[in-house]
């Protein structure tokens, strides 16, 4: 276990090393004029500054499951919660919201892989959402820099360099403009070790880009467009729910031996703040994360959606007066299991297919439409996995089959109660 | 080697003329209709030369310019056919806009519309080249045009309409966020926010004009775009069709200096937007964006070549983004407060356009305070009621998705949503709130 008198006992100069450098290196990330970024998003989720899922102290922010040091010194190193306290003492947190955390990420990535590039619009200067803020003054222009305004230019150039086995990491400045890089991304990135018998790859290539909804974005500011690249095999695609998962996650992709969509959900860049362990760590790709076990009901979503869901169980269980009647109380003591799916492609199917064995309702949120999204494809295959377990058909809580509309997006976006809806309809299937 | 072959060519080419049928023992380049070459006319030079500019000797594209920055009209210069009346719209229509501008950017930063674009700085450029057009040329804007939909009488109200995205939004029904403007009856295709998107759609549009005969020489797309869009692929595609498949297609590039952060010296490395016409074997100038009658010039000899060539033409007016990029953005992030205090300082091309105005005794003080005020009061009257308009009725989010026979999937789904409403529309409060701000309260969707 964690002792806290450890940190105490560390030679006094050795603390104030540590805190040096995780000032010199927050400095960089504070805004230089405090709002070159879009409005505060029309309010942060209600839920999401309680949300039991992130991690506010620096004990439970070393103790992530899955969560694997990178050391240069003690290659291969692995500690996981199961260990000793041995493996964190001496490891230091910071408080950081999810551009924050993603800059870190990136920042450590420069550092320790000279070939590593970092480009797109705008990212000089920090980026529209501040995630590459100060990284252009501390490595240079040669390292981070803009790009003229074309993604499919920025997607094929990053194609160019990783096929090259340097590191190439894209921005595109918003996951609604990555269609213009389709192709380079569908048909390039995604076949380059395939048509060339191996040869050849682009798994150096990571595209990181802003997504999901605000809530006032409409159609081409608020979309959720992982579901398309959801057929092209050889890509991957990652959604980080936090700051600690969008660090240890990026870091992944950006070392995975593949090409990786990252998206990282907008309204969590400020609203999600968490203690960060400083150092270098990774989490796994392609493994979800049971955030609460249960055995009635699976509830599986990733990125925004996430905190939704939290309080829609939430609600479940202590339903607020107004709700109380739409809550029968035998349904209170469902234990629901959420997971938080990570890696879209490709998907965990054994953790979804196991926990749906044992609840036997699998209810999929997701922000993209409902039609061919992502939660299509994951219930064709638990359908087929677990159909003699299933007590109730998988059901789907997305967004409608429109493009997004910007006055109406309260009723689009699923939000906690079309999610408590669902899960009490599925109990009582 | 090389000049034996020369040789040969001289003679075979050059002093016979065409090609002969005397058979060659040795092998000879062919000769061609076409000159030397087999699909082109090139001709052939032994001087090994690199070149790297569209004028001669390296020079930068010159603009074109009417006014000095003291609204006198520069020596040489000749200008364009504006008679009193004309010359006053304009200014009226260039005055409005900073006024609409500083209100609903301020309007948002109190949160009572969730987004704005101002286009300071570049009213000379907008106006300018809206009085060029004709009012039912077909334009395809970017988002910073505002100014050419008003120039053609969309009105205070229907602007605030689409900003608040209330019941009155013709544009999108509350769809689109704000400054995405369009209007069938105004000739305003719907702004995509997308950047480059409308710039192959314009090549359409054009060879679809060329197509009716009601429209054919009397009409062309006009396509607006600024210089960071003009990076995306689809400029390229645009631009390319409506040379060569042709099709009547103004473009219009805003060269502002600025795409959000990025400076146009990081966009391109050639000489702008202006030095790419050429590449495409179309007319171009380059103009004075901040000089009103310049932009009234140059467009109205590009859309005169326009519609008699059928073919691409493109003008690059070259202004400055005096505010920020959008109320997402502080510039001063990026550039010097002190830059834009010297720029709109130096030129700011309402002032510039007033001295003329007054040189000729078309405008002075008084009328200026006159308009001022009449034209707050307008647009505050308009903000008013636009701000007190709810949103379109619920339903509206499912309709416009298809034309015909709505699938079965929108049909089950507005009928999901419709049980949801039913049954926690009463009772959940965030919805019982938000239900409150649509015209009808979602009572089509609860009865
Ligand atoms: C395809 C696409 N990529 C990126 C963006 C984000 N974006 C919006 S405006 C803008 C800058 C455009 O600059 P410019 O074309 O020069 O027009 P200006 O804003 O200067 O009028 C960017 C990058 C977008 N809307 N669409
Ligand atoms: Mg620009």
């Amino acid at each position: 276990m964690f002792n806290p008198h450890k940190l105490a006992r560390l030679s006094p100069s050795r603390l104030s090393s540590l805190n040096g450098q995780c000032i010199r290196r927050l400095q960089s990330t504070v805004p230089s004029s405090g709002e070159a970024e879009p409005p505060p998003a029309g309010g942060h989720l209600p839920s999401i500054a309680t949300s039991a899922f992130l991690r506010p102290t620096r004990d439970s922010a070393l103790r992530l499951p899955g969560l694997r040091w990178i050391d240069n010194e003690i290659p291969g190193s692995i500690s996981s919660s199961k260990e000793g306290a041995g493996d964190i003492a001496g490891r230091e947190t910071r408080k950081m919201n999810m551009y924050q955390a993603v800059r870190d990420a990136m920042s450590i990535a420069l550092m320790k892989d000279d070939t590593a590039v970092i480009f797109g619009e705008d990212v000089a200067f920090g980026g529209v959402f501040r995630c590459t803020m100060g990284l252009a003054e501390e490595f240079g222009r040669e390292r981070v820099f803009n790009t003229p305004l074309t993604e499919q230019g920025i997607a094929g150039f990053g194609i160019g360099l990783a096929s090259m086995g340097q590191t190439a990491i894209a921005e595109i400045q918003f996951a609604d403009y990555i269609f213009p890089a389709f192709d380079q991304i569908v048909n390039e990135a995604a076949k380059h070790r395939f048509r060339s018998g191996g040869q050849f790859g682009v798994g150096s290539l990571t595209i990181r880009c802003p997504t999901m909804s605000v809530g006032h974005g409409g159609l081409y500011h608020s979309q959720s467009p992982e579901g398309f690249f959801m057929g092209a095999a050889g890509l991957k695609v990652v959604i980080p729910r936090s700051p600690i998962q969008a660090k240890g996650l990026l870091l992944a992709s950006i070392r995975d031996p593949n090409p990786v969509i990252f998206m990282e959900p907008k309204i969590l860049y400020r609203s999600s703040v968490e203690q960060v362990p400083i150092d270098d760590y990774e989490l796994p790709l392609g493994k979800a994360e049971t955030l609460i076990k249960g055995s009635d009901l699976t509830v599986l979503t990733w990125g925004t959606p996430i905190y939704h869901c939290e309080s829609a169980i939430h609600m479940l269980s202590s339903p607020p007066s107004s709700l109380a009647h739409h809550i029968p109380a035998s349904l209170r003591s469902a234990k629901i299991e959420l997971i938080d799916l990570r890696t879209i492609l490709p998907w965990d199917v054994e953790t979804i297919t196991e926990s749906v064995k044992r609840t036997g309702r699998l209810v999929i949120v997701h922000e993209a439409s409902r039609t061919a999204g992502v939660g299509a494809e994951i219930s064709a295959e638990i359908q087929k996995r677990c159909f003699l377990k299933l007590n109730a058909p998988v059901r789907r809580v997305t967004g409608w089959d429109t493009p997004v509309p910007m006055q109406y997006e309260k009723f689009y976006i699923p939000d906690s109660l079309r999610i408590l809806d669902a899960i009490v309809d599925t109990l009582q299937y | 080697m090389f000049r034996i072959f020369r040789t040969n060519l001289q003679v075979q080419t050059l002093r016979r003329g065409v090609a002969t049928s005397s058979i060659q023992t040795n092998p000879q380049l062919p000769s061609h209709s076409y000159g030397h070459l087999p699909t082109s006319q090139s001709p052939i030079t032994s001087t090994l030369h690199f070149f790297n500019s569209v004028m001669p000797d390296g020079k930068q594209i010159p603009t074109y310019r009417v006014l000095n920055g003291d609204g006198q009209v520069l020596d040489g210069a000749e200008l364009p056919e504006i008679d009193e009346a004309l010359a006053r719209k304009m200014y009226e229509q260039m005055v409005q806009l900073p006024i609409i501008d500083n209100l609903l950017y301020n309007v948002q930063r109190q949160g009572k519309i969730s987004f704005y674009m101002t286009a300071h700085g570049e009213e000379a450029t907008l106006i300018g080249s809206a009085a060029a057009l004709n009012n039912s040329d077909e334009v395809l804007g970017q988002y910073r045009e505002m100014g050419v939909l008003l120039w053609r009488g969309f009105g205070y109200d229907s602007v605030m309409a689409q900003c608040f995205g209330n019941y009155e939004d013709t544009s999108s029904k509350g769809k689109q966020m704000p400054v995405h403007f369009g209007s069938r009856k105004y000739h305003f295709h719907p702004i995509s926010s997308p950047l480059a998107t409308q710039i192959p759609q314009a090549a359409g549009v054009g060879y679809a004009i060329k197509r009716d005969p009601l429209r054919r020489g009397k009409n062309c797309a006009v396509v607006y775009f600024g210089e960071g869009a003009a990076s995306e692929g689809d400029f390229h595609a645009g631009m390319l069709l409506a040379s060569t498949v042709p099709s009547p297609t103004l473009f219009i590039a805003r060269n502002n200096g600025f795409a959000i952060s990025t400076p146009a010296s990081e966009q391109y490395h050639g000489d702008g937007i202006a030095a790419r016409g050429p590449g495409y074997g179309i007319d171009t100038v380059r103009v004075d964006g901040n000089d009103v009658l310049a932009v009234l010039s140059a467009v109205r000899e590009a859309r005169r070549r326009c519609l008699e060539q059928g073919r691409a033409v493109l003008v690059e007016a070259m202004t400055y983004r005096v505010g920020h990029h959008s109320t997402s953005d502080d510039s001063f992030a990026y550039r010097p407060r002190q830059e834009v205090e010297d720029r709109k300082r130096i030129d700011n091309p309402i002032a510039r356009y007033k001295k003329f105005l007054e040189s000729r005794g078309w405008w002075n003080e008084s009328e200026e305070e006159e308009l001022k005020d009449r034209i707050k009061k307008e647009v505050m009257k308009a903000f008013r009621r636009g701000e007190n308009l709810r949103r379109p009725e619920l339903k509206e989010m499912f309709s416009d998705v298809y034309g015909g026979e709505e699938p079965w999937n929108l049909k089950e789904q507005r009928e999901e949503l419709k049980a949801l409403l039913k049954k926690y529309g009463g009772d959940w409060e965030p919805w019982k709130k938000e239900l409150k701000k649509f015209k009808g309260e979602g009572k089509e969707f609860i009865e």
